[in-house]
């Protein structure tokens, strides 16, 4: 590697192509940071998903107005799937070979403003209602949009996709600032790890801001269930409301057919969720409320492999793929602290701590630092260890008991979610990582149900998911959320 | 396309014709180790000992207090290191300005990590050292005071002989970095307190690789390497003979044509100077009188540095950026971060130095190139609002 410029850059630093601005972009970008002394600014013009028009603007060293140039002369004229494709290696080989040692950003740099601009375009187009206008749906055909995250599940889906013959767009979603290097412009950024993924698979990829989005429908949801006195699940409300939704969305806007994430479940005809090959990895719990019309449209690669294969597959094709921690960790709370989180977001009152009897055993801070099951914490002291059994928001009440005072027998269900004949229910999952317990189920007002257990479950907490299978508990008849518990 | 034109020589300078000459014949077959005995030998010591008294000359010592090191660096960090660590256990502490060039600043850095303290003295906006804020700084138990004479980004010119004066009175060891004030600002030891000064060869149209301290008689100096014994046992190991030649002669030629270059130079830096003044956004940066005579600093608002040196190399004119660029983003200058330079307008900066041959017609071609190279990087700078 060279440490002075080829004279492609420099041509390109004192003739640049295509620079300047449009007055009235579709879309806008910026990448960098005047204080780490490089700004790269993209804006494009695109008509019918082709970049008609595309212009630049840098601040930063030669490399980096070179890198600019080299870009937009690049993808100017190109369909977007074209332009999403073009990587850090097609841009070196534009400006002549690889760029002296240390200048290597300036690809990165000026790659991430022209996604930014991309990224802007989409969310214009989507607006704030961005998931519920109806829209034109191509089926049956060979292309998928993937959802990317940047960890190996997910790179393997597209893999998997590309190698299935289907011609893929994989798409990242930025949805809090929670992300690792998401507000530095020097450190590593799970968006750009995930774009250099997806290009080295020879794929276009695009990113979506769903910040907005993912605050109102997951984030607000999640604190507000606390202050309810009900468990949220997060990433329920994020299958809801966010991730199929925006995947679909960006399906549409390409004329893709299918959409495709890095789940572990299996998609049968219904359509129906199923379980994995891979048990042990199984997400069927948290993908109940995916709407019947999106779930149709879904592909799930992962479902038929076990996860020690997608490993190997990762390893075999040379998929250097981002740090993902294996846990249930809330991906926006990344050091674990959800309760710090919630008390950040409301105002904790205090209360008493009461028995079964409504007798006042002690007090506490407020009601968001507990949930139905919790044992530790209580500070209340007794000879056989307290569970809290129950939260009252309104009274500020939180009710301890025995550990027999958790079982329940009785699940009221709201919120349902069927794709299979609710009469096929015959067993509910009631927590995540737990066995189906056999139930029967009964519609009540308003469209809730109960679940009548057959053998009494323990800490079943108002706000998370239940699910039901069938049977042979292979298939997911329907979902909802826990609305009350009782014995 | 005509020869590029040279305007980064704080930098480094073009070797003067005559001071290759000297070296030439000591790079002959009659090759003596200067500490031999034999005539091969002698030859050697007689080149090495005119250069001495050469060197001496240009800042009034005497030859005996000239020690040739590898260069401005290592004189730099055998004065600062070799004062504190021959200081005494109970003076661990330093007074270093904020305007060191790096091989000062490192070299205090390092006595931190040894366990010294150090007092960091700061600059105002043109650069300059209170005299005050040093005699503050100083304790009883200060081993050595470090301030570079000219700057080598800004080119100001620090108050060195009251700074000077100030630490003599208190016994403090003062060192003073004139790597770019020797041969343009008259310097004279005897008049000067300094205790040790340090010298560069490439920066006076002599060869690269050479470099020499002063050492004041009676000074007490560690040295940073060990041997022979050679410059009395200051810089162990065999002398760079023929550079050393090649300083001397750099060295004589400087103190006979100071006067003729300053003049020469000071003439170019104004017309420069007249000329991006009339620019709109280009600021001067450093002290406007107390500076050094071939130095013109610029912030270039809307201006990325690099690309904008890189440009002009690309229209035949060579100059020089306050930053540098690299995968871990820009690191700003310490120097101009001191003087309370933005960071943001610290990536902005550039170094124009003339020298001795440089003439107006280059440097008016240069300042035409300037200004186009500067328009069409601001015209795609997202920066720059015009």
């Amino acid at each position: 590697m060279s440490d002075s410029y080829r004279p492609q850059v420099v041509d390109h630093l004192v003739r640049p192509r295509n620079a300047g601005e449009i007055t009235d972009p579709s879309g806008r970008g910026e990448s960098g940071d005047a204080a780490c002394g490089d700004v790269a600014c993209f804006t494009v013009g695109i008509s019918d998903n082709v970049l008609e028009e595309v212009r630049y603007k840098v601040y930063g060293c030669a490399a980096c107005i070179a890198a600019g140039s080299a870009l937009a002369e690049l993808v100017e004229g190109r369909h977007l799937l074209e332009a999403a494709r073009v990587s850090k290696a097609d841009l070196e080989s534009a400006l002549g070979g690889p760029l002296p040692a240390g200048k290597e950003h300036a690809l990165t740099l000026v790659l991430d403003a022209l996604h930014k601009a991309l990224e802007d375009h989409w969310n214009r187009n989507a607006g704030e209602m961005l998931f519920d206008a109806p829209r034109r749906r191509e089926t049956g055909g060979r292309s998928v949009v993937a959802a990317m995250s940047g960890g190996v599940d997910s790179a393997v889906t597209a893999l998997l996709l590309k190698e299935a013959g289907y011609d893929v767009a994989t798409v990242t979603f930025r949805l809090h600032d929670g992300e690792r290097g998401s507000r530095s412009c020097c450190s590593p950024d799970t968006v750009l790890f995930a774009r250099d993924t997806a290009h080295r698979m020879g794929l276009p990829h695009f990113t979506l801001n769903l910040k907005g989005l993912f605050a109102r429908r997951v984030m607000q949801d999640f604190v507000g269930s606390y202050s309810e006195g009900r468990t949220p699940n997060p990433c329920v409300a994020c299958n809801a409301h966010v991730k199929f939704h925006a995947s679909s969305f960006l399906a549409d806007e390409l004329g893709f057919h299918h959409v495709a994430t890095g789940h572990y479940a299996r998609v049968e005809e219904g359509p129906t969720l199923a379980r994995p090959v891979d048990e042990s990895k199984d997400q069927t719990y948290v993908l109940w409320p995916v709407p019947r019309d999106l779930l149709s449209r879904t592909i799930f690669p992962l479902g038929e492999y076990r996860k020690t294969e997608v490993r190997a597959i990762a390893e075999e094709r040379g998929l250097a793929v981002a740090y993902t921690p294996e846990s249930q960790d809330i991906c926006f709370i990344p050091d674990g602290d959800y309760r710090g989180f919630v008390r950040k977001k409301v105002a904790a009152e205090p209360g008493d701590v009461v028995d079964r009897e409504g007798q006042v055993l002690g007090s506490h801070a407020g009601v968001v630092d507990f949930t139905v099951g919790q044992r530790r914490g209580l500070g209340v002291s007794a000879p056989t260890p307290l569970y809290v059994t129950e939260v009252r928001p309104r009274s500020g009440q939180v009710v301890v008991g025995r550990k027999q005072d958790l079982e329940v027998r009785e699940v009221r269900v709201r919120d349902l979610n069927w794709f299979l004949n609710p009469g096929e229910a015959a067993r509910v999952q009631l927590r995540y990582n737990s066995s189906p317990v056999p139930c029967a189920v009964e519609e009540v007002a308003e469209g809730g149900w109960i679940a009548y257990l057959d053998e009494p479950a323990i800490g079943v907490a108002p706000g998370q998911s239940a699910v039901f299978y069938t049977g042979d508990g292979e298939r997911v008849v329907g979902g909802g959320v826990v609305a009350r518990a009782g014995s | 396309m005509t020869e590029p034109v040279y305007l980064d020589n704080a930098a480094t300078t073009p070797l003067d014709p005559r001071v290759l000459e000297a070296m030439l014949t000591h790079f002959g077959g009659r090759r003596g180790n200067p500490s031999s005995l034999h005539a091969f030998g002698g030859a050697a010591r007689t080149g090495l000992e005119e250069a001495r008294e050469s060197v001496a000359e240009l800042v009034g010592a005497s030859p005996g207090e000239i020690v040739f090191t590898s260069g401005g660096t290592e004189a730099d960090d055998l004065a600062i290191l070799g004062l504190a660590r021959s200081a005494g256990p109970e003076k661990r502490h330093a007074v270093v300005s904020c305007v060191e060039h790096a091989a000062g600043r490192e070299a205090a850095k390092s006595l931190q990590r040894e366990g010294f303290e150090v007092s960091w003295v700061g600059v105002d906006a043109d650069g300059l050292v209170d005299p005050a804020e040093l005699a503050a700084a100083l304790r009883p138990e200060t081993a050595l005071a470090a301030v570079v004479w000219a700057n080598n980004e800004v080119g100001t010119v620090e108050p060195v002989l009251e700074l000077a004066e100030i630490c003599a009175e208190r016994g403090v060891p003062f060192h003073a970095d004139a790597v770019q004030a020797a041969g343009r600002i008259p310097i004279d030891v005897s008049q000067t307190p300094v205790s040790t000064l340090a010298l560069s060869g490439h920066k006076l149209y002599g060869p690269q690789g050479i470099g020499a301290l002063y050492v004041r008689e009676g000074i007490s100096l560690e040295p940073i390497f060990y041997g022979g014994g050679q410059e009395k046992g200051l810089r162990s190991g065999t002398q760079n003979v023929a550079g050393i030649v090649g300083l001397g002669t750099a060295a004589r030629l400087a103190r006979e044509e100071l006067e003729d270059r300053v003049i020469h130079e000071r003439a170019l830096r104004e017309r420069i100077m007249a000329g991006t003044a009339k620019m709109p956004d280009v600021s001067v940066n450093g002290h406007r009188e107390r500076r050094l005579s071939n130095n013109v600093h610029l912030t270039v608002s809307g201006v990325e540095a690099e690309s904008l040196v890189m440009f002009l190399d690309s229209l035949g004119y060579a100059i020089g950026s306050g930053s540098a660029c690299s995968s871990g983003g820009h690191k700003a200058s310490p120097v101009l971060l001191a003087m309370g330079l933005p960071e943001r307008e610290a990536f902005s900066v550039v170094r124009i130095t003339v020298g001795k041959d440089n003439t107006a017609e280059e440097v008016d071609g240069f300042l035409g190139a300037f200004s186009t190279a500067v328009a069409q990087l601001r015209e795609i700078s997202p920066l720059y609002a015009g």
